[in-house]
């Protein structure tokens, strides 16, 4: 990758509210988590300019630089967070999601009672130490895009309904109604009630699976965040002989041998209502741009379709009662060609809106633009019985 | 107020030829006098003959001068509504005086000469009208008054209080030979007898004492004339009950008097700082003028909604620690805006402590007041800060990017820094004004235009948002011979060879040289002769100044504009230090901006260099400004046909959304074969030309004409839907049976409309042949396929400044329900589209210092950039659908912005039905083509 400095720096900081002690600082850089760290000044000043406001009844929420954003964001007045972030594409929108997904991964290992009701700092730090790893993979690359698009991550089994009885099966051997079978971090497979549980912990949970070190068997206890936060739960993470066809699917999120239009090198397709998605970077992985820069570039795509041109998704009341309104206009279709002026360079990427789905598609050059829509809409039809 | 002004505009080098003031030392005020009348006067400005122009008493004290000067019809429109009978009599009169002034030409001049000869003629008019010198001490005239007063002699004050008089309300109503034209023309009414036996004075006249005022007369409506009060000059002639009468009978025709008075109940207050007040009342009611009436309401509707502009300093003497001491300028005070300005403490350490983490500069943040989200933009050069607060409701951010921009742009090109603009005491009214206008454009930008018709003023409202932050001016395109007119008048005017001006005839250096001009009409460019960057600047003066909607929506009687410039292009230090290019000398810039009627022309002089150096702040020259008042007097033949070129039918051609809608009762899919929309291609077809209808159409328009019986029956409910959502005129006149007859007569007019020029025939041998090439092109749509499916356009050529879009005619033609909401999305769309670009542009740069060695580095692949093209499909369907048991038609159309960056910087938008798939390089080709200053 490029030289230093070019690259991206995600700085994230967590300090207690009333008294404006650091708990912890995590950094990350070009994608890798990173030991450099802001001065303990800047810090300070980060954190001084929010409180400044708020005492004064104003609320600091974002800034922005020429190449860097920043995002300050209250939890329960008790937790500020606050995220610098000068990688490319960045946004506000991402940002904001960033914290939202960073104060869940909180909840979920130390509890909401231990975070919003600070007694000890010097022992909730180290409890936060536990969320560190989850908290990492949020600032760095990640081949799921769950965390940005407040979706749960998800595969097409080629046997679902098989995988499913299996799954129900153990459920009530386990004598639990929330079980589900991940792979890589992505659901292959849950009960009802698993599919139940709200945001983030959805997200949350398989992104912590995906998190941990590879083993076969894992017994973690976590907090719900939004339905039972302070609620002890034990889990299984069960590898079923018969399930193991499922683990090379895990970043093709597709049936193998789904048939695809060549020029598609990408796509990404959230089902908004059941807030699902299924995310690969797969097809035709031979060519040009390489499947980590085909994954950033889903992640600035999705963040400007979503800031700029599509209503915001369910999920965000305080966006979207009036939003509806007055929208006499709605967006359905946008696209987007980048690269430079010859032909056959560059990429094309094109999202498109239909009832609850939400289709977003890599292309390569040499796909005409006036076809884009034309092949979102047959690609679309065609992926709607798997999700 | 007066008197320093007209030393402000001495100050230029004495014995100038033309300097009214030194011609006028040696001369006596005949106005006989030949020397004064033709020698030392051009003979193109008769105007100017005795008298100084009217506009000379407003130039202030730094030689800067905004004057304006409504023509008669505007005038009274701005008034409060007379009574009808009367208003519809003016009119009539007034047509009849236009009609006058144009045919006469020459003997066109403004109403305050004619006024002024009048009265001298009758030896009313004292000597010392000429002002032949301010310091002389002998005269009584309101001028010296007005310095008392400055002096600090403040026991008496006088205002002036312009009012509009219509002496032809007279003649309708001169049935009574004894009326007095005091109380009928301007509604005072004076009462001999009393006021004698109160102020007992007798003898050569008494004083004008307003006793009373009538009602609906030009003093109570004007709403400053108090009972009390002492009218004390008329024109600048004073006045007593004596010679009122005469004086009044002089007026010739309807007009703006002066009157002033003298203020028996003088306000105490106004003491304080009479030099800034003055200025205040001036630009009061230049805000006043664009807005209409209904100022006060929109002022305190903009009070509540929370905004902010802030001038900080980031150097802060730590031994003075007065309170608030890092402002050095902020507007408004209003409660609102108070917590904007309390928490400032924020923005300047954001500004600070980023910079040193990131390395770069803040640009924005956002905060949450009161439930309300605010956008602050920065905009930081060496240790001072300029700071822009708005809501993200009415100014989306880059929006507001784009504006802060522009503010320090155009205060740099006002006063030369952001430091000299903020910094100096007696600009903070000016700033005020300038602010005021600011704010108001950026939150009211509706009733910026509330004087045009409801459809024009909805279509400036919804483009402001994207066009008043594009790098670029509206551009007119225009016929050939049109343009080579305009462009042969600006050269004429720019190559200032006429006689006062060459430097053998006086053996002297000319003040000034003129640097370029550019002309707009009714607020497009139509002209330019100046570097892109001057252009810019102008351009962006006189829409902060709301100038070009002025020159578009009410005829300017005159407009003169002056002031020292600091234009970015020539104060540049070059960065090329070879010394055989071209170095800019140390000169200074001055811009002139004249506006007649619909026309305004700006020009750029240039002092020093090769014409003399300027010295000390010089006002307006009457040599110049008559000048280009002649260039414009010389255009007004033009202007018939550029209006023709305005109402002609739009070119490209557009469509408007509703005839889509009308339609989609069928599916989607068969809206290609609409029968409605073929009729509509028909019938534009036959409006501009059968040459190409029988090249390219041939097939459509015969079809439309003899409907063959298949698809009859579909055609005549088609057309009638169609006639039923409003077709524009010109389409449905067309439609009669004997159509060869009709289309024969329109091709007539049509060629002559030919619009977009084709650069590569203008030669008169290929004449015949460019014309019906020229045909064919006018009617090419932009869009494919046989339907014309074109709604709206913007078209930016960056290299040129210049962009075009439909203009005002065009879009009222398309009058209907949905199309202005989908011009409003257009634009909203559009910036976030351009938002998108102007980040692609910037790495372009940035690639482009690197030196471009980094290009091929995989980094940049993972952001979107370079963005080229970028599109957003929208749905759409009529707001208020009562039927229940259908659902809604759906309207779907597509918003493509696409980027070019080679051969040359250039932005395209466009906006068209989803029914033909169209390819966004091809309309470019189609718009760009022939698009040249």
């Amino acid at each position: 990758m490029g030289e230093e400095g070019t690259e991206g720096t995600v700085h994230l900081l967590c300090l207690a509210a009333s008294s404006g002690v650091p708990l912890f600082c995590r950094s990350s850089r070009g994608g890798a988590p990173a030991r450099q760290q802001l001065p303990f000044s800047v810090i300070g000043s980060l954190n001084g300019v929010h409180m400044f406001g708020q005492n004064l009844e104003v609320q600091l929420n974002s800034a922005k630089t020429e190449d860097t954003t920043v995002v300050w964001k209250s939890f329960h007045d008790s937790i500020t967070l606050i995220v610098l972030s000068s990688e490319e594409g960045t946004s506000e929108l991402r940002l904001e999601r960033l914290l939202q997904m960073v104060f869940g991964a909180m909840v979920l290992l130390v509890g909401l009672e231990e975070l919003t009701n600070i007694r000890n700092v010097e022992r909730l730090k180290k409890e936060l130490r536990a969320s560190y790893r989850l908290i990492d993979s949020f600032l760095g690359d990640s081949e799921l895009i769950g965390d940005l698009t407040q979706c749960v991550d998800c595969v097409v089994p080629p046997e679902g309904s098989l995988l499913q009885e299996a799954l129900s099966g153990f459920a009530e051997a386990a004598g639990t109604a929330f079980v589900s079978l991940v792979v890589s971090g992505r659901v292959v497979a849950a009960t009802e009630s698993w599919w139940r549980l709200g945001m983030p912990e959805a997200v949350l949970l398989p992104w912590l699976v995906g998190s941990l070190p590879p083993q076969a068997a894992r017994d973690y206890p976590v907090y719900l965040p939004h339905g039972s936060p302070t609620l002890l739960e034990r889990w299984w993470q069960p590898l079923l002989d018969p399930l193991r066809a499922c683990l090379p699917l895990g970043s093709r999120a597709l049936p193998a041998g789904f048939p695809l239009h060549t020029d598609i090198l990408g796509l990404l397709l959230l089902h908004l209502e059941l807030k699902r998605c299924l995310f690969t970077v797969e097809p035709s992985g031979d060519q040009e741009p390489s499947s980590e820069q085909r994954r950033r570039l889903f992640r600035s795509f999705y963040t400007l379709v979503t800031a700029t041109h599509f209503p915001p998704e369910a999920g965000q009341p305080e966006e979207k009662a009036e939003e509806v309104v007055h929208r006499a206009q709605v967006p359905r279709a946008c696209y987007l060609v980048s690269g430079a002026e010859e032909p056959g360079t560059g990429w094309r990427l094109v999202a498109l809106q239909l009832g609850p789905r939400r289709l977003l598609l890599l292309l390569s050059a040499q796909s005409p633009t006036h076809g884009l829509r034309g092949l979102a809409t047959h690609t679309l039809h065609a992926l709607t019985p798997l999700l | 107020m007066a008197s320093p002004a007209l030393c402000g505009s001495r100050q230029s080098p004495e014995g100038l030829p033309g300097d009214p003031s030194s011609q006028e030392e040696d001369e006596d005020c005949d106005p006989e006098d030949p020397v004064s009348d033709s020698g030392s006067y051009s003979s193109t400005s008769t105007d100017y003959d005795d008298l100084e122009p009217e506009w000379l008493d407003s130039v202030q004290k730094n030689g800067e001068l905004f004057y304006l000067e409504l023509s008669e019809d505007e005038e009274e429109s701005l008034l409060p509504e007379t009574p009808t009978v009367n208003h519809v009599r003016f009119s009539e009169n007034e047509i009849i005086i236009e009609e006058d002034d144009y045919k006469e030409g020459k003997k066109y001049e403004p109403k305050l000469k004619r006024f002024t000869k009048i009265l001298k003629s009758k030896k009313l008019l004292p000597k010392r009208y000429n002002k032949k010198n301010s310091n002389a001490s002998g005269p009584v005239s309101i001028l010296k008054h007005q310095s008392n007063q400055k002096t600090g002699i403040v026991q008496q004050r006088y205002k002036d209080v312009n009012v509009y008089v219509n002496p032809k309300k007279l003649t309708v109503t001169k049935a009574k030979e004894q009326l007095k034209l005091l109380e009928v023309l301007i509604g005072i009414i004076h009462q001999t007898k009393w006021s004698w036996r109160r102020s007992g004075k007798q003898g050569s006249g008494e004083k004008l004492v307003v006793h009373g005022l009538l009602p609906g007369g030009s003093a109570m409506k004007s709403g400053q004339i108090l009972i009390g009060d002492v009218l004390v000059a008329v024109n600048d002639v004073d006045v007593t009950s004596e010679n009122i009468e005469r004086v009044l009978s002089c007026i010739p025709g309807p007009m703006q008097v002066k009157l002033t008075f003298e203020n028996a109940y003088a306000v105490k207050k106004q003491t304080t700082q009479p030099r800034q007040k003055k200025a205040q009342s001036n630009t009061s009611d230049l805000i006043k003028l664009p807005w209409g009436e209904e100022d006060k309401d929109t002022q305190q509707n903009i009070l509540n909604t929370p905004h902010i502009v802030m001038y900080l300093t980031l150097q802060l003497d730590s031994e003075t620690s007065k309170e608030e001491q890092e402002i050095l300028y902020h507007y408004p005070v209003s409660d609102a805006s108070q917590k904007l300005k309390s928490v400032r403490g924020i923005f300047l350490t954001l500004c600070d402590m980023l910079e040193n983490v990131t390395g770069t500069q803040v640009t924005s943040s956002s905060l949450l007041l009161n439930g309300k989200q605010i956008h602050v933009a920065y905009w930081k050069e060496s240790d001072k800060l300029l700071l822009i607060g708005l809501p993200a409701e009415e100014v989306p951010l880059p929006q507001l990017r784009n504006m802060i921009e522009d503010v320090a742009q155009t205060l740099k090109f006002m006063y030369g820094s952001l430091d000299s603009a903020f910094c100096q005491v007696e600009n903070v009214p000016r700033l005020d004004h300038f602010f005021s206008l600011f704010f108001q454009r950026a939150l009211q930008p509706a009733k910026l235009h509330s004087s045009a018709s409801p459809s024009t003023q909805h279509y400036d409202a919804s483009s402001a948002v994207l066009l008043d932050s594009l790098p670029g001016v509206r551009w007119l395109t225009l016929p050939q011979d049109i343009k080579v007119e305009l462009d042969t008048a600006l050269s004429d005017l720019e190559a200032a060879d006429f006689a006062e001006l060459s430097e053998d005839y006086y053996d002297m250096r000319r003040l000034y040289t003129i640097l370029g001009s550019s002309l707009f009409y009714k607020g497009y460019l139509i002209c330019s002769h100046l570097p892109k960057d001057d252009l810019i600047d102008i351009a962006v003066y006189c829409r902060h100044y709301c100038l070009l909607p002025l020159a578009a929506k009410q005829r300017i009687g005159q407009l003169v504009i002056w002031r020292e410039v600091f234009p970015r292009h020539h104060l540049q230090p070059s960065a090329d230090s070879n010394t055989e290019v071209f170095q800019e000398p140390e000169g200074r810039y001055f811009l002139l901006i004249v506006g007649l009627r619909h026309y305004m022309l700006c020009v750029l002089l240039e002092a020093g260099g090769c014409a003399s150096k300027a010295v000390g702040n010089p006002g307006p020259d009457c040599i110049y400004v008559d000048q280009v008042k002649t260039t414009l007097h010389q255009l007004e033949g033009v202007d018939s046909r550029i209006n023709e070129r305005l109402a002609s039918s739009a070119t490209p051609c557009l469509s408007c959304a509703d005839w889509f809608l009308a339609g989609s009762h069928e599916k989607l899919d068969n809206l290609t074969t609409s029968p409605i929309l073929s009729r509509l291609q028909g019938t534009t077809k036959v409006a501009t030309s059968p040459t190409c209808r029988r090249a390219l159409f041939g097939d459509y328009s015969l079809k439309t004409r003899k409907p063959s019986p298949s698809r009859s029956g579909g055609s005549d409910s088609g057309c009638e839907g169609g006639e039923g959502v409003g077709l524009s005129p010109h389409t449905t006149a067309s439609q009669g049976s004997d159509g060869s007859e009709e289309s024969g007569a329109l091709l007539k007019v049509t060629k002559k409309k030919s619009a977009l020029p084709n650069p590569f025939h203008s030669g008169n041998l290929k004449k015949d042949l460019s014309e019906k090439e020229l045909d064919i092109y006018n009617t090419m749509k932009l869009t494919s396929g046989p339907e014309n499916t074109l709604f709206h356009y913007v078209a930016l050529e960056t290299v040129q400044g210049i962009f075009i879009t439909p203009t005002h005619e065009e879009v009222a033609q398309l009058s209907g329900s949905i199309h202005p909401q989908l011009i409003k999305n257009f634009h909203q769309c559009c910036l976030s589209i351009r938002a998108v670009f102007q980040q692609t542009l910037v790495e372009e740069k940035k690639k482009a210092l690197n030196g471009g060695e980094h290009s091929g580095s995989t980094n940049s692949v993972s952001s979107l950039n370079p963005v080229k093209e970028h599109g957003v499909l929208f749905e759409c369907s009529p707001e208020n659908w009562t039927d229940q048991r259908k659902t809604p038609p759906v309207m779907a159309y597509w918003v493509v912005g696409r980027l070019f960056l080679h051969p040359r910087l250039q932005e395209l938008y466009v906006c068209f039905h989803d029914s033909v798939t169209e390819i966004a390089i091809e309309m470019a080709f189609k718009l760009f083509f022939g698009l040249t200053l």
